[in-house]
């Protein structure tokens, strides 16, 4: 792509195009402005390929930040743009669901984000799929900035082990924390 | 998961939180400002931020499937068509290998679990002209250079002659958005004596900021609505001992930053106590504003 190959750019919106407009539509409630969310997080990537650096992640992960970070901007922009608690469907059950070549086997990521004590599921999912800050999730649940600080680290914590995530470094690859609330 | 033991680095607790909510972009402003500064020169932040966002990409992957439309996989090739790309630069890293695939770590796995994002998407629904659609906001100048901030970057600017935004290191795309926005930094270091005066709207919130210089103001919009140019029109005004004089009109045409020079064929425009932009119905300025919705004082 950084030799202006569009072929891998027009590679790169097929191979993570679905997963992208999923998550600008989770986050907002209009479909037009998630797809132009979609437009101009990939567009920034075909502008500036060589902005990717592998010591910082996936293309894929990549790929989301830029995405997700557009898509809680236009939510946070006015009144009226974010979807609500409760109005977002529900997470897909299976593997197999997305696409032909699924297994049809449980989801990993959705077993793994049931796993998870409610006041960190909740947190992180507020956060990540909601699009609120720390603090206004927990103006939304009630509990107070710093236990929604400690759930929502406990929560990628966690997530991060059972997912089998290699480490990069940082916090999450340590030795984890894995004691529960009791909750 | 396993084990009990406690985090490394228990005392990087604080920080690690940060790591997480920066990925997660859940932090409030001020944490987003300390933070920014803080990521560069810790690889341990760094490490953290690269991991939760493998998770959350996951995350991403548990959501119900998506199809793009057809129009938006037209309109992006016809944009990357249209779109010059960054000339080569020394990169960080490898930048997006040829065929994109997604390499590095991958929580739930693009290995572990058959792959839905191998499966072209086909973009079977209608696209919705750009012209048609809200407007998506400014994303890095804000996440980089917090809207209150703006004012005092655009004195900084002035004041050093350079542009050095240590924070955009931090963000890949924050480096897109800066050079969005060269032209205006580029138009704010033009040499000359300035006058900068930040303008607040009603709440209190800086909305623009007005540039005197050699007899010419500029207005840099930071958070004006854009207007629509067929019904009303923005005004700038000087204030000087409770009188207000139009000193010209503009458009605020996108959400972005953007900076315009107003009132090129007046006299005396940067002599003035204060300034005020109203929005007014038409073209013209009228003889007296009526909705001022940003105002500010020369303090220096």
């Amino acid at each position: 792509m950084r030799a202006g190959d569009r072929g891998a750019f027009e590679e790169l919106c097929d191979r993570l195009g679905r997963r992208a407009l999923a998550l600008a539509r989770r986050v907002l409630v209009d479909d037009a402005v998630a797809e132009e969310v979609l437009r101009e997080a990939f567009l920034a990537v075909w502008r500036d390929p060589g902005a990717y650096d592998p010591a910082s992640g996936s293309v894929r992960s990549w790929l989301m930040d830029l995405v997700h970070l557009r898509a809680v901007e236009a939510a946070r922009s006015g009144p009226g743009r974010r979807r609500r608690p409760g109005e977002a469907p529900p997470l897909r059950a299976s593997s197999g669901e997305e696409g032909a070549a699924g297994g049809g086997g449980p989801d990993p990521v959705r077993v793994a984000l049931r796993a998870l004590p409610d006041a960190e599921r909740e947190a992180l999912t507020l956060a990540y799929y909601g699009g609120y800050t720390q603090r206004e999730v927990a103006a939304l649940t009630g509990a107070p900035l710093g236990e929604v600080k400690s759930c929502v680290l406990a929560a990628v914590r966690r997530l991060h082990g059972e997912l089998g995530a290699g480490p990069l470094g940082g916090a999450l690859g340590s030795p984890a924390v894995a004691e529960r609330p009791g909750r | 998961m396993s084990g009990s033991a406690p985090p490394r680095g228990e005392e990087h607790g604080a920080l690690d939180e940060l790591a997480v909510g920066w990925a997660l972009h859940a932090l409030e402003p001020e944490e987003e400002t300390l933070f920014a500064a803080h990521l560069p020169g810790c690889s341990r932040c760094r490490g953290t931020v690269a991991e939760t966002g493998e998770v959350l990409a996951a995350l991403a992957g548990a959501l119900p499937a998506a199809v793009p439309s057809d129009r938006l996989r037209e309109a992006l090739r016809a944009a990357a068509g249209d779109t010059m790309q960054v000339p080569g630069r020394p990169a960080p890293g490898a930048g997006v290998p040829d065929g994109a695939s997604p390499g590095g770590a991958s929580p739930g796995g693009d290995t572990g679990r058959p792959g839905p994002e191998t499966v072209p998407t086909g973009f079977p629904e209608p696209f919705v002209p750009v012209a048609g659609r809200p407007a998506v906001p400014p994303t890095a100048w804000r996440r980089v250079l917090p809207n209150a901030l703006v004012a005092t970057a655009v004195a900084a600017i002035l004041a050093l002659g350079t542009w050095n935004v240590v924070l955009s290191t931090a963000r890949d795309e924050a480096r897109a958005t800066v050079a969005r926005q060269a032209d205006v930094v580029n138009a704010l270091l033009t040499p000359g004596r300035a006058t900068v005066v930040p303008l607040s709207g009603d709440d209190g919130a800086p909305v623009a900021t007005v540039v005197t210089r050699n007899g010419e103001v500029q207005v840099v919009n930071h958070g004006l609505p854009v207007n629509d140019p067929g019904e009303v029109t923005y005004v700038l005004w000087g204030t000087s001992d409770g009188a207000a004089v139009a000193l010209g009109t503009f458009d605020v045409v996108s959400p972005r930053m953007d900076l315009q020079a107003v009132g090129s064929a007046a006299t005396g425009l940067d002599e003035h106590d204060g300034y005020g932009i109203s929005l007014e119905p038409g073209r013209l300025a009228p003889s007296a504003p009526t909705d001022i919705v940003a105002r500010g004082e020369v303090t220096n």
